[in-house]
């Protein structure tokens, strides 16, 4: 009997233990692997590949299934397309970061910078980051943020660009970055000119703002740096100083920007607007009051890709939305049962509608992973 | 008799899975605290002493610090982070008031110094009476947080999500934490946007300054944004998670506050929506530099207790 009550005690003691720990949330449970998630039934409509990173490794996604195609934790991020199937990419250390061209599977084909100090050279300011490379529209030269000029405790990112099959020394500056914020990131480079992402103190010195830039012509020399640029140099800003627009991604037409937008916040928004080679037309609200980022159009022009959590203050997700959930609706004659949804404000009804006692209807994204960390700081690749 | 057993097992049971939180939680809190009373002393300029007005009803005030408290300071530690919360459970609002660390103000300790080195002269009852003469709010507790600790309670709760205004660059980030030279420096990139932190790189976020135009004004505003993330991720925590943070916090947070009073608090905190947590940090024209190679920054107080009255009534 009582050799009965101590088991039952120790098991109870031991039980209760373990009960406990079995209630512990989530919250700090680490990412899955891309690779051992499973596959959304949504993600094998969608064409073509998808390329993301995640803990500095690069996976590829097709037909619903993620490939791994670097080793875990080398500091790979911020792809870009390139030529002939292959990327763009970043390869991030400790003190620097370096532009590499990968093929599709991950190989390395060319490293294009050099950003490390001579063996010996104990100083961190001796060496470089770049960041956000981007080939150039008519693939001649290859854009990217690099940190140069610096000024002492001044660290800003400039945007350069270079030959393709050249070196950075060889580079040209194209934007003249502002004292003290961070600098100007995310080049685009169009058949007009070239859009990026200029953060300033806005023109009364005061908060520290994001806004489209766009520059027809590279600078010519380092130039003033001040707390804005002043009218007319170095370019113009194409959105406002307290939209905070950043992350510019064109669509394959080259009609609709897509962009990032804080409005000051902690939140942040998935903006549409035109896009005519100059100006950017009125803002479109796509998703709001969340932590989108990274929008990346489909190539065959039928959706956004983008990275957001699922939950709050997990980890990022790849998300998908149909064209179908911005785009206006065509006129249907039959009443279609919307489906409720917090975070998607549908287009415009078209007018005059044929049905008007119709509610539109609502196009959920549609979320393709769950329980994965994906690095919301690099860009999506979508190739075809 | 055999029920009675099994119950006071599972009970043991229970006790052994809190232990260490409960272990933790005596050891950090309820720490004994002397805040001096503001004196005439001819060595304390007190023509910005303020009388310390009584709290709206309710209404709890408390003074976060955070320090460096890497192997460089085998003394006294400076505070690098000095942010007045005040929580109002009536009007269901939290206000955040970040005190620049270079101010310059009269010491509860003696002197006029920059307001990080109170806690490094006089431990937390310097830190509390001297916002509390130069402020003229009344701080009820104080809560002090090590860098590691920091890392480390962000870390448990897997990390927060924080939308980063802007790319944060430096080049002479210390190097500080965990073994080897502690004055060495480390190149820092945080990008800017919608991102998922670690508590290394939060720690990175909320700590340089280098590469700010506001500096430490710069700071004091990711301090604040890196708080509402960890107030936000706290929210899914649950009581069982509690040993993992007690291990996590060990050594490096301390409070007077009584675990009862923290058991009121953060359901508080967690309750209160962000549209009703107001920031407020001193930048000019409440405050100003010195001009001077010792880089301290002036207070306006003609600006700054207006303001300081009106969101801390």
């Amino acid at each position: 009997m009582a050799a009965g009550v101590a088991v039952l005690m120790v098991f109870s003691s031991v039980g209760t233990y373990m009960y406990l720990g079995s209630r512990q949330s989530k919250v700090a449970a680490p990412a899955q692997l891309p690779t051992s998630g499973t596959p959304s039934p949504a993600a094998l409509n969608l064409p073509g590949t998808l390329f993301v990173t995640q803990a500095g490794a690069i996976y590829s996604y097709s037909a619903g299934r993620f490939h791994q195609l670097t080793a875990l934790g080398v500091g790979w991020t911020q792809l870009a397309p390139y030529p002939g199937g292959r990327l763009l990419a970043v390869k991030r250390t400790l003190l620097y970061s370096d532009v590499y061209i990968l093929d599709r599977f991950g190989k390395v084909v060319r490293q294009l910078t050099h950003n490390t100090a001579a063996a010996g050279n104990y100083d961190p300011s001796a060496r470089h980051w770049s960041f956000y490379p981007r080939l150039s529209y008519n693939q001649k030269s290859i854009f990217m943020s690099y940190d140069k000029p610096k000024f002492g405790f001044d660290v800003p990112m400039s945007i350069w660009s270079m030959p393709v099959g050249g070196k950075i020394s060889q580079g040209r500056l194209w934007s003249i970055s502002i004292d003290y914020t961070g600098g100007d990131i995310q080049p685009l480079s169009l058949r007009t000119g070239l859009i990026y992402t200029k953060y300033s103190y806005g023109p009364d010195c005061s908060g520290l703002e994001s806004q489209l830039w766009f520059t027809s012509a590279p600078e010519q020399a380092y130039g003033t740096r001040v707390c804005y640029p002043p009218p007319g140099a170095h370019g113009r800003p194409l959105t406002k100083a307290g939209e905070g627009c950043a992350q510019p991604a064109l669509s394959p037409d080259g009609r609709t920007m897509a962009m990032i937008c804080t409005y000051r916040t902690q939140v942040s928004y998935l903006n549409l607007a035109s896009w005519n080679g100059k100006t950017l037309g009125a803002r479109r609200t796509i998703l709001r009051s969340q932590l989108v980022a990274q929008p990346t159009w489909a190539p065959d022009g039928t959706g956004i890709a983008y990275l957001a959590p699922a939950v709050q203050g997990a980890g990022f997700q790849l998300w998908w939305l149909p064209k179908a959930a911005y785009t206006p609706p065509t006129p249907s004659p039959s009443p279609v049962a919307p489906t409720p949804t917090p975070g998607v404000t549908p287009g415009p009804s078209p007018s005059p509608s044929p049905t008007p006692s119709s509610p539109p209807v609502v196009i959920k994204p549609v979320q393709m992973t769950s329980n994965l960390g994906l690095d919301a700081t690099s860009p999506i690749v979508w190739l075809p | 008799m055999a029920v009675i057993a099994v119950a006071l097992s599972s009970a043991a049971g229970g006790f052994a899975y809190f232990m260490p939180a409960i272990q933790e939680a005596f050891d950090a809190t309820s720490q004994v605290v002397v805040v001096p009373s503001p004196s005439p002393s001819p060595s304390i300029s007190t023509g910005t002493t303020t009388p310390t007005p009584p709290h709206p009803p309710g209404a709890f005030t408390v003074l976060l610090l955070g320090s460096d408290n890497d192997a460089k300071f085998l003394g006294g530690v400076l505070t690098q982070s000095m942010i007045i919360i005040r929580f109002n459970p009536t009007a269901k609002k939290v206000t955040m008031l970040s005190i620049p660390r270079d101010l310059w103000v009269p010491l509860s300790t003696g002197g006029t110094s920059k307001i990080d080195g109170a806690y490094a002269l006089g431990g937390a009852g310097a830190a509390i009476a001297t916002v509390q003469n130069n402020f003229g709010i009344k701080i009820d507790a104080y809560i002090w947080i090590g860098l590691a600790g920091l890392v480390n309670v962000i870390n448990a709760i897997g990390g927060i999500d924080v939308v980063t205004q802007a790319p944060v660059f430096d080049d002479f980030y210390p190097y500080d934490i965990g073994p080897g030279n502690p004055y060495r420096y480390l190149r820092v990139a945080v990008l800017a946007g919608p991102q998922h932190l670690d508590g290394t790189h939060a720690l990175e976020y909320v700590r340089s300054r280098h590469n700010d135009l506001q500096s430490d004004f710069g700071r004091s505003a990711r301090q604040q944004v890196v708080l509402l993330a960890l107030r936000a991720k706290a929210a899914q925590i649950s009581a069982e998670d509690v040993p993992l943070l007690a291990a996590a916090l060990k050594g490096q947070i301390k409070t007077d506050m009584s675990l009862s009073r923290i058991a009121t608090l953060l359901p508080l905190a967690g309750s209160i929506d962000i549209k009703n947590i107001q920031q407020v940090v001193l930048l000019p024209p409440y405050t100003h530099g010195c001009g001077c190679a010792a880089g301290y920054v002036v207070p306006v107080w003609g600006a700054i207790l207006p303001l300081v009255h009106q969101y801390f009534p």
